[in-house]
């Protein structure tokens, strides 16, 4: 009961963050140096036929007006259309949305499945060769540029040793189904092939956005298992006898996480916004590149739907972490 | 042509036989099987709608060329102007009634190309005011194209206007029917438009997703046959960066690159044993938009100080190392109606200070609009600075994406002082770089540059009237030399184009419009 208490908590608070989001990036794109009833209309347009257009949007209305009836649609759940490609920026985003999901969860997944038994084994072999090699990986990790370290790996893996695609995230177009992940529609439907190639296109992205992130969690785990082996609780188990790999595995891993599930959540919900670099070097048709061409066509209502996506996978995975910490914790209950 | 052998390698065997003239039938041969698999292209930007008239430019030129057909086609280089789902026109003596007698073709519905669906088409284009509506709004008024017969369509123009037939190719016809069907609101079937097709070209749409691209399948009921050997699909991925395109060509996943490669690649991939670069003279002239009626720029003498500041030389062989020629004037010299010896600026500071004397009025700080993302137009502003500076003019550069300073431009108060950009060619004339841009009639519209002299608007208006190309010439040479003189903008250099291929492409049929992406001539070997 208590941890339904804590969402409903969470959830309370979810409305006033999003409307102060909204307010915030609707101001801010308003200042910029453009007219979208101009770029709506074309460049051969007439003034009056741009300011009808204006008077149409609602753009000669007085900007507190404008945010109001923004405000109104959105929690209708209508972003608007995009100024460029004319379709509801909703129906855009949610296109893209497989995309960067499938590429954030693999490398979510490889960061974790790595990061964390080495997190453990540094700590449990602190200022050994194994723990000093794994600094100079992780430290590495976070200071090596992603756009670099993606190309080196093009260069290696699909120049040179020619195992995987230099971009894309399938050779042809993706496979019918209905999740829009492609290793899933491929398994659902048998098409092996298929699923090898989406696994192959996937494998550079993913390793250049998972080993900063690994980087981080290993560093983090490193940290909490050291402090957690000095609690008395560890000594009392040694004491016990109860076995060392399940008081470090079971015991000392479960407290020491507390902290790493909080870079997990950053972490993650910083892919889910969409890795701009990397999306755009393996030309990953995500919601990365979908943001930065929004920017560069200053089409307002992608940029402001965009933003409140963001927003909402933030407080989602918010959510997610504080459900997590209080799972692991006992003491949060 | 850098490298012939290289050039007859890609061009192959039906490139080199061409020799079709003006308004002639582009070779029709009876179709025989001989497929030879899918071709992708990998582009410098995305496809974000599908729909033919609503963009008009070279980028996404490869969905309008591939899907859709239109009365006439350009082709080649020297480009010529050929008959396409029209057999014939006849034009009336005083050049004001175009009749189009059609081909027997199909949509890739099976439904016939009819005089009609020409008639939507071009309606459409009126009514959506957008893509190429500003090459015939001013001499097409909706209601005024008429089918005769379902074989039959007629054009009647409020005025004679030379270049008709020329911007007749960003006409594209659409199926009336199925985009009718498909209309909501009002909305010409745009919404619908946008993400399916509904043509007769050579290729019937397969995929499409705008985050990626789109790919096409051969049509085999294309009216214009088939040749020996073609491509079962064609493919077009938006890639946006350059090191992904060009590595992607590199190991094979890619046929081809889009004609904006940067130079330093193309030098590289030059060495690289499975690429072939094709090389040649465009028709897209690099230039400063001057904004000619703000003081002090409305001063000519400012304007002329302006281009006495700029370093050609520096500019065309040191940071492009001369993968571009000088050119005069706006018109690129390779095409007709371009003045031959044509005594353009120099960099030259004495010249430009004795002209800066000469300036009545205060002289202000200017302000350069770079464009964002175009490194080469940020470099010429930057040039033009420093030119500047040593003459004691100051200026700010302002550098905003494309479409920021897309928005403002037409737009007295708002357009900047000096746009470092392109003019490409969208049609094969000289009126594409002159009249269009420069005629004071086209202020707001064409002409961004506020520019305005009587003589030069009657020069270009008579060449609109005018149908031989004999008469018209003289005209555009005086009216490019009046350009030069008022120095209505700072011109610098006309582009060469460098498509790069995989060595097994064949047929490679390049034309200045379009850079080489009409599918239907190339091949796999």
């Amino acid at each position: 009961m208590r941890l339904l208490g804590l969402i409903a908590r969470r959830l309370v608070w979810v409305p006033a963050t999003l409307i102060g989001l909204v307010v915030l990036v609707f101001v801010i794109s308003h200042l910029m140096p453009s007219d979208p009833a101009r770029i709506l209309a074309g460049e051969n347009a007439t003034t009056a036929q741009v300011a009808a257009l204006r008077h149409k949007m609602g753009l000669d209305q007085p900007l507190p007006m404008q945010l109001l009836h923004y405000l109104i649609d959105v929690a209708r759940g209508n972003m608007g259309v995009s100024l460029y490609t004319q379709t509801p920026v909703a129906s855009e985003i949610w296109r893209r949305l497989p995309a960067t999901m499938e590429l954030a969860f693999y490398a979510m997944l490889l960061a974790v499945l790595l990061g964390v038994p080495l997190g453990v084994v540094a700590a449990l072999r602190r200022n050994s060769w194994f723990d000093h090699v794994l600094r100079v990986v992780t430290v590495s990790g976070l200071a090596i540029a992603a756009f670099w370290f993606a190309i080196l790996l093009q260069l290696l893996f699909s120049m040179w040793l020619n195992l995987t695609p230099v971009q894309g995230r399938i050779s042809d177009f993706g496979p019918s189904g209905v999740t829009g992940f492609y290793t899933i529609d491929a398994a659902i439907s048998g098409d092996w092939s298929t699923e090898i190639d989406v696994l192959r296109h996937l494998a550079l992205p993913v390793i250049t956005l998972a080993f900063p992130a690994m980087a981080t969690i290993v560093r983090f785990t490193r940290a909490g298992v050291i402090g957690t082996l000095g609690s008395f609780f560890v000594d009392y188990q040694r004491a016990m006898g109860v076995p060392w790999r399940v008081t470090v595995w079971r015991y000392v891993l479960r407290s020491a996480l507390t902290g790493t599930l909080t870079q997990i959540g950053l972490v993650f919900g910083n892919l889910l916004a969409g890795a701009v670099v990397v999306e755009a070097v393996f030309d990953w048709p995500g919601l990365g590149q979908f943001a930065v061409n929004s920017i560069l066509q200053s089409d307002y209502n992608a940029i402001l739907g965009f933003t409140i996506y963001v927003g909402v996978m933030f407080i989602v995975v918010n959510l997610l972490i504080d459900v997590g910490q209080v799972l692991l914790d006992p003491r949060g209950r | 042509m850098e490298d012939e052998s290289r050039e007859q390698l890609v061009l192959g065997r039906r490139g080199l036989a061409l020799g079709a003239a003006t308004l002639s039938m582009v070779g029709a041969t009876p179709a025989l099987a001989g497929g030879t698999g899918k071709f992708v292209t990998a582009n410098n930007n995305s496809y974000d709608t599908l729909d033919p008239h609503v963009v008009f430019d070279i980028g996404r030129i490869a969905s309008r060329l591939n899907l859709y057909d239109a009365l006439v086609r350009w082709t080649d280089d020297p480009a010529k102007l050929n008959m396409w789902l029209a057999e014939k026109v006849d034009i009336s003596p005083d050049a004001l009634t175009y009749t189009f007698t059609l081909r027997d073709a199909k949509f890739h519905d099976g439904t016939p190309v009819t005089a009609e669906d020409v008639v939507y088409s071009m309606e459409r284009i009126l009514a959506l005011k957008k893509g190429a509506y500003g090459l015939f709004s001013s001499v097409v008024k909706p209601g005024t194209t008429k089918a005769i017969d379902a074989k039959t369509v007629q054009f009647k123009l409020s005025a004679p206007y030379a270049v008709f037939m020329a911007v007749l190719p960003e006409m594209w016809v659409v199926n009336a029917k199925m985009v009718r069907a498909h209309e909501k609101n009002g909305d010409w079937g745009g919404a619908w438009l946008a993400r399916n097709e509904a043509g007769s070209g050579s290729f019937r749409l397969a995929h499409y997703d705008p985050a990626v691209g789109f790919s096409a399948n051969r049509f085999p009921g294309h009216f214009m046959g088939w040749g020996p050997e073609y491509l079962d699909t064609v493919e077009f991925r938006g890639i946006l960066e350059v090191a992904s395109r060009v590595l992607g060509l590199e190991k094979g996943e890619f046929d081809a690159l889009d004609g904006f490669t940067p130079y330093d690649q193309i030098k590289r991939m030059r060495g690289k044993p499975n690429v072939q670069i094709l090389a040649k003279p465009s028709l897209r002239t690099m230039y400063f938009i001057i904004h000619n009626r703000r003081a002090p720029l409305d001063d000519v003498n400012m304007r002329r100080a302006l281009c006495y500041a700029f370093d050609y030389h520096g500019f065309i062989n040191n940071l492009l190392d001369g993968s571009v020629v000088r050119n005069a004037g706006i018109i690129p010299d390779t095409m007709w109606g371009a003045p031959k010896n044509l005594a353009g600026y120099t960099y030259d500071l004495d010249k430009a200070r004795a002209a800066l004397a000469k300036v009545k009025g205060p002289i202000r700080t200017l302000t350069i609009n770079a464009l964002a993302g175009y490194p080469q137009s940020g470099q010429a502003a930057e040039l033009l600075q420093s030119g500047l500076a040593k003459i004691g003019v100051k200026t700010t550069i302002l550098s905003q994406p494309w479409p920021v300073v897309a928005a403002k431009l037409g737009n007295e108060q708002l357009s900047a002082d000096l746009i470092p950009l392109w003019r490409s060619a969208y049609f094969a004339d000289p009126h594409n770089w002159t009249g269009y841009i420069y005629n004071s009639k086209q202020i707001g519209k064409g002409n961004l540059s506020f520019f305005s002299n009587k003589r030069f608007d009657e020069l270009t208006d008579k060449a609109l009237v005018l149908v031989k190309q004999a008469d018209r010439q003289p005209l555009y040479e005086e009216a490019s030399r009046i350009l030069v003189d008022q120095a209505a903008g700072l011109f610098i250099y006309n582009t060469n184009y460098y498509g790069a291929f995989d060595k097994k492409v064949r047929g490679v049929r390049y034309c200045p419009i379009g850079d080489a992406q009409d599918m239907r001539w190339q091949w796999l070997a």
